[in-house]
């Protein structure tokens, strides 16, 4: 009970004064990491595993730190992870007016995302959930191509002992990556209040969906191949898989408020304002149950269903990506591409936002009729197209 | 048969001996269950793409470590660096690094998945009856820091089966392809292993074409590794050193009984000892060895040991419903039993005669499968149907056969009260010993399958809500079955041991010569419960097994 007391005089005014800096900008620092030139910064050791220079080491805390030192190679697999994740946005909105742009060149804060990031909307709820997915899926491919060698049944910070892996075998990397993933994405998090609750849930439902995309195989290898013995993997989705079940959660996502009683996992209910925080820094890694935070939030429409598990969640209304927007983040639809016989967001109509569009013809070399061997193309011509591309004035 | 002491037996004792087995039985389901791992586990390699521009056979290609090679994330990349399909090496190191396989894996199987991803791009589609030539290498070494060593290096060509799960043109998906096994060690005798895969384009001998040309665009390539549990293997182990001198110790028993009859054996005594033998053979812990000697046949053994047990114990189960027939024909000869028998045998032989193509190939080409060419395929085909035949005719000869006995019994029966004392007591011994034999046969056999459908159900939840029980419930299944047969000889070894007490033995009636007239008219007596609780259960037992107070 006392300790409860210290936490409603002393932390939670302390907490909500520091709210106003840290609300938004704060997390997703980490991100940056890709922005940083690989390979030169990247020194191997004597067994030939990447260590990481403290350059590319910056944009993490200090939680995030001792992770990526406790796990050597680990630092490949979460920068790799967020180029994999801008890819992958970039081409799931690649027809829409907000197309995810990314400034690779910036460092510091909002670096990679810019400015929308300050906005609680769909967009950000979406480069939450992809970037946390990825780190998921890209940890776990590198735990099963063995360049990062701690990864382990049990997330520990050990090894897992030699007898433990004769005795019973160790294959679960998509677990090892999940819970990276819980613990690298969400350190970066910092606050009690509901845009930390979003990014909380946001992040947990990329992850989610990693691991209910897995789909498992067997093999049977009884008595003469008989199935009396039947040993089944899992194997990851492909990150496109991932890329457009999280598009179409995108385009269903919930817009909430947080629910009046508060954090449900509070024991004392003398915060029921929306946005307010308790000083929940103690134990914040026990708090945090993978599918709890969703019942923190109620639908800010009250006729809606409220958010699953695995469905985004936003509280601002998206900022209007038509116009460039210095302040708020927005690139404006001038000079985009634009389809000029579709009737979706990708037409010219919606895509310029009523303004006018410029056809023009454009000559595009491109390497055809080329030989393929299943991974290289060999032997190709050089053919010449004219098509015409209409551009938003 | 002569009065076996099953018969014999007071009611208490007979009780007492069953609780014991089934105690026997539940310490077998619980050591699976709570002390052992999973049986095997699956561990999916994700091979490193090396470069070779050499196209050397004799390098080995590490994905890690201080010898690691030239490498490349993704084909893009390697389209970027002008370099061609045939410099690529896959290469899968096993285990991952901190580890080290162990002897007590016992055997280990490879599995090639292929991520071939989805293009509409031209010629970049995958062909319906596309088959991927591969040049595989495979290696071994002892120490962290020596050369690996060349276990194999073979050629070979697996089809693949894929099929694209959407309608639409989804580019980024990968089509979805059926595992391809790649190959089978009978033994895990070294520390590290290493896996070289190349799919050359190359021309074909036979026909001219082209390699590896059709196959879309594979963009990674899985090696999923299979071995049995380090844990499993020595709780498997242990069970079998236990089980092994007790049934031997039975065995040798029961067949002094037999001896000391001064009868000659009738063939009903000489089948249970052949049985008991075979469980002995099964039992001996044989695999102790592979933690020194390599052993690479030890799978293609533990199959014959298992086909031979299996054989042995159909064939005992035709012998002795036959011989409680109650018809009046002779029998106590195998010669009676031939075309059931020769059933079982030629089942069997199929099996093993597959078996050996398989496996034996296998210790010389452990790339080998029987199932990956048209012609093998056909050949193990027939020899499984051939099998699946032998087997029905089997299962509907020996169903035919109990629906006799049962016929027969239900004559018998009728005519009991007016028999002679002595043959009614023989009739009603034939009888018992039957029913009993009856109920503890389909009692261990529905059990087994229920067992096995249990473990398979319980382990699809398990896998499905990802929560790690406790419970292993597959372990459970192998280590409660294989302990329920073993329960199950010692069981007829004991209760079907020809009895010393002789307090009734007349003239051989005119029953069938195998079965002697030798019920014991005070085992009621003996076995009447002072308690009149029990006396009730006991009544119903007794009607159970059709064995009422003779009195």
């Amino acid at each position: 009970m006392k300790l409860e007391w210290l936490v409603a005089f002393f932390v939670l005014p302390m907490a909500s004064l520091l709210a106003k800096e840290t609300t938004a900008a704060s997390s997703g620092k980490w991100w940056s990491i890709a922005t940083y030139p690989q390979k030169s910064n990247i020194v191997t050791d004597t067994q030939g595993t990447e260590i990481s220079l403290e350059p590319q080491m910056r944009p993490l805390n200090k939680r995030q730190r001792r992770m990526v030192r406790d796990n050597p190679g680990i630092l490949l697999a979460i920068s790799q992870a967020v180029k994999m994740a801008v890819t992958e946005c970039k081409y799931q909105f690649k027809n829409r007016r907000w197309n995810c742009p990314t400034m690779m060149n910036v460092q510091g804060a909002n670096s990679l995302f810019g400015k929308i990031l300050n906005t609680a909307c769909r967009e950000t709820a979406f480069i939450y959930a992809i970037t946390s997915a990825a780190v998921t899926h890209s940890v776990a491919r590198s735990c099963s191509e063995g360049s990062v060698e701690t990864c382990t049944c049990d997330y520990k910070y050990q090894r897992p002992s030699e007898e433990d892996w004769e005795w019973g075998g160790c294959s679960d990397n998509i677990a090892f990556g999940h819970r990276f993933s819980q613990k690298f994405v969400d350190a970066d998090e910092k606050g009690r209040d509901l845009r930390f609750m979003m990014n909380m849930h946001n992040n947990e439902v990329g992850r989610l969906t990693v691991s209910s995309d897995m789909r498992q195989e067997c093999k049977c290898h009884g008595m003469s191949g008989s199935c009396t013995i039947k040993t089944c993997w899992m194997r990851l989705p492909t990150f496109r898989t991932v890329g457009e079940f999280l598009k179409d959660r995108f385009d269903g996502a919930s817009r909430v408020a947080l629910r009046n009683e508060g954090v449900r996992d509070s024991s004392n209910s003398n915060s029921n304002r929306p946005g307010s925080e308790r000083g929940g820094r103690r134990d914040r890694g026990q708090q945090r149950a993978p599918t709890g935070t969703e019942s923190n939030f109620q639908p800010y429409n009250a006729n809606h269903k409220p958010a699953g598990p695995r469905d985004l969640v936003y509280f601002d209304d998206s900022p209007d990506f038509c116009v460039r927007n210095e302040k708020v983040g927005t690139l404006g639809t001038v000079g985009r591409e634009c389809n000029n016989t579709s009737l979706g967001v990708d037409g010219c109509d919606l895509m310029c936002c009523g303004r006018d569009y410029d056809g023009s013809q454009v000559r595009i070399k491109e390497r055809c009729s080329c030989t393929f061997h299943w991974c290289c193309k060999v032997k190709c011509q050089e053919c010449t197209t004219v098509r015409t591309v209409y551009r938003c004035r | 048969m002569a009065g076996a002491i099953l018969e014999n037996l007071s009611t208490k004792k007979l009780s007492f001996f069953c609780l014991c087995l089934l105690l026997v039985q539940i310490a077998c389901f619980l050591v699976g269950g709570l002390v052992a791992p999973a049986p095997s586990s699956a561990h999916n390699i994700l091979t490193t793409k090396c470069i070779d521009p050499s196209f050397s056979l004799q390098k080995w290609f590490q994905p890690h470590g201080p010898h690691a090679c030239d490498k490349v994330r993704d084909f893009d990349e390697a389209t970027k660096r002008g370099i061609f399909a045939d410099w690529i090496v896959f290469s899968a190191q096993v285990p991952h690094r901190p580890n080290t396989m162990h002897r007590s894996f016992q055997y280990m199987l490879g599995v090639l998945v292929m991520d071939i991803g989805y293009s509409d791009e031209d010629g970049k589609h995958l062909a319906p009856n596309a088959a991927v030539t591969l040049v595989v290498r495979l290696g071994y070494k002892d120490t962290d820091d020596g050369e690996f060593q060349e276990l194999v290096s073979v050629n070979e060509t697996r089809k693949l089966e894929c099929v694209f799960p959407f309608t639409e043109d989804k580019v980024g998906y990968h089509y979805s392809c059926e595992p391809l096994p790649l190959f089978e060690l009978g033994s895990v005798h070294h520390k590290h292993y290493l896996i070289n895969i190349r799919m050359p384009i190359t021309k074909d001998k036979a026909t001219g074409a082209l390699t590896n040309t059709n196959i879309g665009s594979p963009e990674d390539l899985h090696v999923v590794i299979i071995h049995q549990n380090g844990g499993f293997t020595t709780v498997w182990m242990s069970i079998k050193t236990i089980m092994f001198p007790i049934v031997l110790l039975i065995t040798i028993w029961f067949w002094r009984r037999v001896k000391t009859q001064g009868k000659p054996s009738v063939l009903l005594e000489r089948t249970i000892f052949a049985l008991a033998i075979i469980m002995s053979i099964l039992n001996f812990p044989m695999e102790w060895l592979t933690f020194w000697v390599e052993v690479p046949f030890m799978t293609l053994l533990s199959d014959i040991k298992q086909g031979a047990f299996y054989a042995m114990l159909f064939s005992f189960w035709i012998i002795f419903i036959g011989e409680h027939l109650m018809d009046q024909t002779q029998r106590n000869r195998l010669k009676v039993y031939r075309r059931q028998v020769a059933s079982i045998i030629f089942t069997f032989f199929c099996l093993f005669i597959f078996d050996v193509c398989e496996r034996g190939v296998q210790l010389v080409n452990p790339f080998f499968s029987m199932w990956n060419t048209d012609k093998g395929y056909r050949l193990a085909m027939a020899f499984i149907i051939l099998a699946g035949i032998c087997l029905c005719s089997y299962c509907l000869f020996l169903l035919f056969m109990v629906y006799q006995v049962f016929k027969n019994i239900s004559m018998r029966r009728a005519t009991l009260p007016h028999m002679a004392k002595a043959r009614r007591l023989h009739y009603e011994g034939l009888i018992y010993r039957f029913r009993f034999f009856m109920i503890f046969t389909v009692l261990t056999a529905i059990f087994t399958v229920i067992f096995f459908i249990m473990s398979q159900v319980l382990e699809g939840h398990q896998k499905a809500g990802e929560s790690i029980s406790s419970v292993q419930y597959t372990s459970g299944f192998y280590t409660g079955v294989y302990g329920m047969w073993n329960i199950y000889v010692v069981a007829v070894l004991v209760l079907y041991a020809p009895s010393h007490k002789k307090t009734a033995s007349t003239s051989n009636g005119e029953g069938s010569e195998g079965s002697h007239v030798e019920f014991d008219i005070d085992v009621p007596s003996e076995g009447r419960p002072t308690d009149p609780v029990v006396a009730g259960s006991l009544t119903e037992a007794y009607q159970l097994l059709s064995k009422t107070a003779t009195e």
